[in-house]
């Protein structure tokens, strides 16, 4: 059942392809791990990944000559009135995100033949990063809710494998178990979105539903949620963000996100820096016909980015992992992005998304590689001077904090300055006050945690402990090249987005796929501002840079040697500092507010209704003793002798003409 | 029906009756052939049986048209749903007599067995093509005395014995009561042809409605005692075990195939008329099938025991389909005995399999640790366990699926209601063995014959069911093409 509704010299073969390579040689490689042992393995797989980037990559270039694909390939499911087709919809926020995806992914599959050598589970690792990849393509290509809901819970799946990828660790399997039932939470209000849209539009294809939205808006349908009178649209897009909030670590579901720095560090910057966290990024971006209706959702999309962009901010001051403090610089990122998508500005979030994918994961991997040469060891406080070491690891990790403190002319400045000023201008009250004192705050402190890792990883005086120093070694070429290409990508995405791209003007890029009224459209803002001289833009302009520099340059005065500061602070604040340090005690939180009662609640059960019911009155010895007794008494009826066996046919028939005759 | 006058003229169609003649003639030809050979070459009539079935299987696909086609002045029809339901029988023939290729290879004689296998092959032809009860009977009577001599062929072997001298008590006293019932049904409307029969019940009013009734009722017994229905059951487990197994594996399948075949042609033909009367019956049958079957396999420690009760339930879950009386309740009775057909030959396979060195290996306790000595036996042994208590996606899910949505499409959704909750009740006995297989500890030795044919038919029958159950739209559609002939 083919049905191409629109379709301009994009060939179908090579956009299914795309999806599909990856899963191939994630089932091969899975199934037939055993046999094809590592180097094989890995053969497969980096190959049909990198095959599938370059498939994007052309695409990419296709879509930027104005083709496009809305269409769909088969029926998944037909129930009455539900009928969902399997197809895509290829625009140009698409292929943004395949590239993206395709490129880190591919980066990482090499990376990973270094990081994993010889470990047991090389084949299942490269099999689930694969799988992932398949995943991650199909959520961003598909066409309506119900593909972006396979992608979502499937990226879900595989993030909860590979951070339980070491499951004889305990900690590793808790992390994995976190993160999963985090984003149940998310995922049920996702999932209450996805039917909410399907009963209020009668379908779940994504360009329907945009076009039925302003027909819905207009009717006023709402409805009653917990004695709250919300709009229907607001209601779906409010139930829609809490998966994202769930997918993306926002507060309060941002937990599991630092946990999940358990999994194997190539995991942690595809799936947790660059990719599936981003997911909610791409969801609310992709659904701006919708969320532009809906006033208190884009308010609540603010707010949330704005605090979690500032609270994980403040964490990462004084985080001492290493793979931590990049985990709530990611969370704090993420808010960003959600501000920018919140003040309608959805194509500066997609930017910096693009952008962060870039830095972040080199972020990671460059971690990786410095966590691979001490040994396992992640507590910063425990290296120090390593730039001896490792060259080109220093170097690079220095050009992607460069980025992601948005120091020009490296990446994250393009992007993050486009997010701040969209937020000063758009004016939605208190909100957006908030939002933008939030993140401009926020940019300071990312520059200070980013060069405060740094100069404690790379300068500062050498605390390694002896028996590793012998061991200290630049990383083999399969690691140090991805890290290379990342660079390129996060020293030169940010320019070649505005330049060519031309992200951050009005109307040229994302026209057509990213929908924004022209009321709340805070580019059309800053065009106006920009020709108007009347007034000094200059704080509007340059206090990102400024504070960002002075966040380095704090960093440089503290950390940059060996200093009495950093203890100095943390007495004089004893309080803010373990406040900070207990990342602002949400686990204990939910640990004496939701766990704790949950796991009474749930013992009650398995005693009263398990024991107690199940294996014993109502189950075990009710039903079960007397479908037994009744077996036994049947047994005993057969007793072997055709006279008895006669008798019940004859009483049989006796008994029928009985009831026949009194019925008739 | 004509009026004939003497001398009959030569019947008009007779090739249609080619299957039936061929299959008539070899079981003579083979009955003659075991006298003139010696003792080792014996097998050939086997394998002569088999060639007959594979040309009589042939040849019904050739001379059916898409129209019904009628000979012997219209004793006899042969359409889409009789050679579908003979394709069936002729199946269940092959299976049973490659099943019984090593079983019987010891015993004397075994020409005559592979005879009376084609005879009562013949008498369920005949019963699916009858056009009125006359040739019903006569096919009836064909395959029951077949079936009561090859349940009791291992004269030497007492419970085979003394299993075939109840069989054929009890089935003498369900002969007499379905004679009665037509004799009841021909003296209201003074015809034997189904569809005259049908005309005149449409047309009598409640005139001569009593004895219509007991007519009805005493037919509908008569069947009821050949497929199993509780309370006419009785018979089934004693029979099941005392037959030998090949035997028991063919008259589990051929004899039901028929019996409801030709149930469906007299209910549909001659009885629209009474169908709120019969529904009423068959209902109480169904509940009294399903629960006997499905509660008292549970008290089995004998497998083919085990497997008789089975067969009562399953032919619980067949009675849905008359129930519904509807096309789509028929079309899943065709669906269910198709399925149903490839999950018993599988499950006897494996069954006759287990016997060796002086074990009857008939005991639950004798399937102990079977998967760690044959993996692939106990994986095919589980398949079919979890088919016949209807686990998706294997063949018996579908089966099941479709009786029971028939029936509540037909409004009776208790009872579906009910057949679901004693389908829950019956897994718990097939899934009993998977534990045996693969939970226990081995207890005696195991040591598997290594019959190519057999192993074929193990595979064979596992892979039916699986790709049937991922994928059963042309099954399906197949049995919806063949009720063309009925409705």
């Amino acid at each position: 059942m083919q049905e191409v509704l629109t379709q301009e010299t994009l060939s179908t073969v090579e956009l299914l392809a795309i999806p599909v390579l990856p899963l191939i040689g994630a089932m091969v490689v899975g199934l037939f791990g055993w046999f094809l042992k590592e180097r094989l393995s890995h053969w497969i797989t980096c190959t049909l990944v990198i095959a599938s980037t370059v498939l994007s990559i052309h695409v990419f270039i296709q879509v930027m000559g104005g083709a496009s694909f809305h269409g769909n390939f088969w029926t998944w499911i037909i129930s009455g009135d539900l009928d969902i087709p399997i197809g895509m919809m290829i625009d140009r926020l698409t292929t943004v995100m395949m590239m993206t995806v395709t490129i880190v992914s591919a980066c990482v599959h090499i990376y990973t033949i270094g990081y994993m050598h010889g470990d047991p589970g090389y084949s299942r690792f490269f099999s689930y990063i694969s799988a992932f990849t398949f995943s991650m393509l199909v959520l961003v290509m598909g066409n309506s809710f119900f593909t972006l809901f396979f992608g979502w819970e499937a990226v879900g799946l595989f993030s909860y494998l590979l951070i339980g990828f070491w499951y004889q660790r305990e900690t590793a399997t808790v992390a994995a178990m976190k993160a999963f039932i985090v984003n149940r939470v998310g995922d049920f209000g996702f999932a209450v979105g996805i039917l909410a849209v399907w009963y209020y539009f009668g379908t779940v294809e994504y360009s329907k539903v945009f076009a039925a939205v302003p027909a819905l808006v207009e009717s006023g349908v709402s409805l009653s949620f917990l004695s709250w009178d919300v709009s229907a649209i607001t209601f779906i897009c409010l139930a829609l963000f809490v998966g994202a909030m769930g997918k993306s670590g926002q507060v309060p579901l941002h937990v599991w996100l630092p946990d999940s720095m358990e999994g194997p560090t190539p995991i942690s910057a595809l799936i947790h820096a660059a990719t599936m966290v981003t997911a909610g990024v791409f969801m609310v971006a992709r659904l701006s016909p919708m969320f532009e209706y809906s006033e208190v959702a884009l308010a609540a999309v603010v707010l949330v980015g704005a605090t979690t962009a500032w609270m994980c901010a403040t964490i990462g001051l004084v985080q001492n992992d290493i793979k931590r403090v990049i985990a709530y610089s990611t969370c704090s990122q993420l808010g960003y992005m959600f501000v920018a998508c919140g003040v309608s500005a959805y194509s500066a979030g997609i930017f910096h998304l693009m952008t962060h994918a870039y830095f972040k994961a080199l972020l990671f991997l460059a971690a990786g590689s410095v966590i691979h040469a001490v040994m396992a060891e992640q507590d910063i406080r425990k290296m120090g001077q390593l730039r001896k070491y490792m060259p080109v690891t220093y170097v690079t990790m220095f050009l992607a904090a460069l980025a992601l403190s948005g120091i020009p002319p490296f990446a994250g400045f393009f992007s993050k300055d486009l997010i701040i000023e969209a937020t000063a201008v758009r004016e939605m009250g208190w909100v957006s006050d908030v939002a933008y004192y939030a993140v401009i705050s926020g940019v300071f402190m990312t520059a200070f945690y980013t060069f405060r890792m740094f100069f404690l990883t790379f300068h500062n005086s050498d605390r390694v402990p002896a028996e590793t120093k012998a061991h200290l070694h630049e990383s083999p070429k399969v690691i140090t090249i991805p890290l290379i290409i990342l660079a390129v990508g996060a020293v030169l995405s940010g320019w070649i987005g505005v330049t060519y791209l031309e992200m951050g003007e009005l109307g040229a890029y994302f026209d057509g796929s990213i929908f924004v009224l022209d009321q709340h459209n805070p580019l059309m803002k800053l065009q106006v501002l920009e020709h108007d001289h009347g007034q000094s833009h200059f704080w509007l302009e340059n206090g990102p840079l400024i504070l960002a520099l002075s966040g380095i340059g704090v960093a440089f005065l503290m950390y940059f040697r060996e200093t009495k500061y950093p203890a100095m602070i943390a007495n004089t604040l004893p309080r803010l500092h373990t406040f900070l340090l207990n990342k602002w005690y949400w686990d204990e939180l939910y640990e004496k507010a939701i766990i704790r009662p949950t796991r009474h609640l749930g013992t009650w059960f398995w005693q009263k209704g398990d024991l107690g019911m199940i294996d014993g009155k109502l189950i075990h010895t009710g039903i079960v003793d007397s479908i037994k007794e009744a077996a036994a008494r049947l047994r005993a009826v057969q007793t072997g002798m055709v006279y008895h066996y006669a008798y019940a046919m004859v009483i049989g028939v006796f008994g029928f003409l009985t009831y026949l005759m009194l019925n008739a | 029906m004509a009026n004939v006058t003497f001398p009959f003229p030569f019947p008009a169609n007779m090739e249609i009756l080619l299957p039936e003649i061929i299959i008539a003639v070899m079981a003579m030809v083979i009955l003659l052939f075991d006298l003139f050979v010696s003792k080792e070459k014996k097998q050939i009539s086997a394998w002569l049986a088999i060639a007959t079935c594979i040309a009589a299987a042939i040849t019904t696909v050739n001379v059916t048209g898409s129209e019904s086609m009628m000979t012997f002045y219209g004793f006899f029809v042969q359409d889409y749903f009789a050679a579908f339901t003979k394709l069936l029988m002729l199946a269940a023939t092959v299976f049973g007599i490659i099943l019984s290729l090593d079983y019987m290879k010891e015993e004397t004689n075994i020409g005559e067995y592979y005879a009376l296998m084609l005879f009562a092959l013949l008498g369920m032809m005949l019963m699916v093509s009858a056009t009125n009860f006359i040739t019903m009977y006569l096919g009836v009577e064909l395959m029951a005395l077949s079936v009561y001599v090859l349940v009791g062929y291992q004269r030497d072997v007492l419970r085979s014995s003394e299993a075939a001298l109840k069989y054929f008590i009890l089935g003498s006293l369900s002969s007499g009561m379905l004679l009665y019932g037509i004799s009841f049904l021909y003296g209201t409307t003074g015809n034997f042809d189904f569809n005259l029969i049908g005309e005149a019940l449409a047309n009598s009013g409640d005139s001569a409605r009593t004895a219509t009734l007991v007519g009805m009722l005493f037919v509908l017994a008569g069947m009821a005692f050949k497929v199993s229905v509780a309370p006419f059951h009785m018979w089934t487990p004693d029979a099941y075990e005392g037959a030998p197994t090949p035997v028991t594996a063919f008259m589990s399948v051929g004899p039901k195939v028929a019996g409801f075949a030709i149930l469906m042609r007299i209910l549909v033909d001659a009885m629209p008329a009474l169908e709120h009367d019969y529904v009423t019956v068959l209902l109480w049958m169904a509940v009294l099938s399903l629960a006997v079957g499905n509660i008292a396999a549970i008290a089995q420690r004998n497998i083919k025991r085990m497997m008789a009760y089975s067969t009562i339930g399953h032919v619980g879950f067949v009675l849905l389909g008359l129930i519904a009386a509807s096309p789509e309740g028929y079309a899943a009775i065709l669906i269910y005995m198709t399925i149903y057909l490839f999950m018993t030959m599988g499950t006897f396979a494996i069954i006759i399999l287990m016997r060796r060195d002086g074990i009857q290996g008939e005991l639950l306790d004798d399937f102990a640790g079977m998967s760690k000595v044959r993996p692939g036996y106990a994986l095919a042994m589980g398949l079919m366990m979890f088919s016949l208590a209807g686990i998706p996606f294997l063949g018996g899910f579908w089966a099941k699926f479709a009786v029971i949505a028939a029936v509540i499409d037909a409004g009776h959704l208790y009872l579906g209601l009910a057949a679901i909750m004693f389908s829950a009740i019956g897994a718990f006995y097939y899934i009993r063995v998977v534990k045996y297989i693969y939970f226990d500890e081995e207890r005696v030795a195991f040591n598997f014959s290594d019959n190519v044919l057999m192993k074929a038919t193990v595979a064979l029958t596992s892979i039916i069911i699986v790709v049937i159950g991922v994928y059963p739209d042309p099954v399906m559609d197949v049995c919806r093409m063949a009720l063309a002939g009925l409705v």
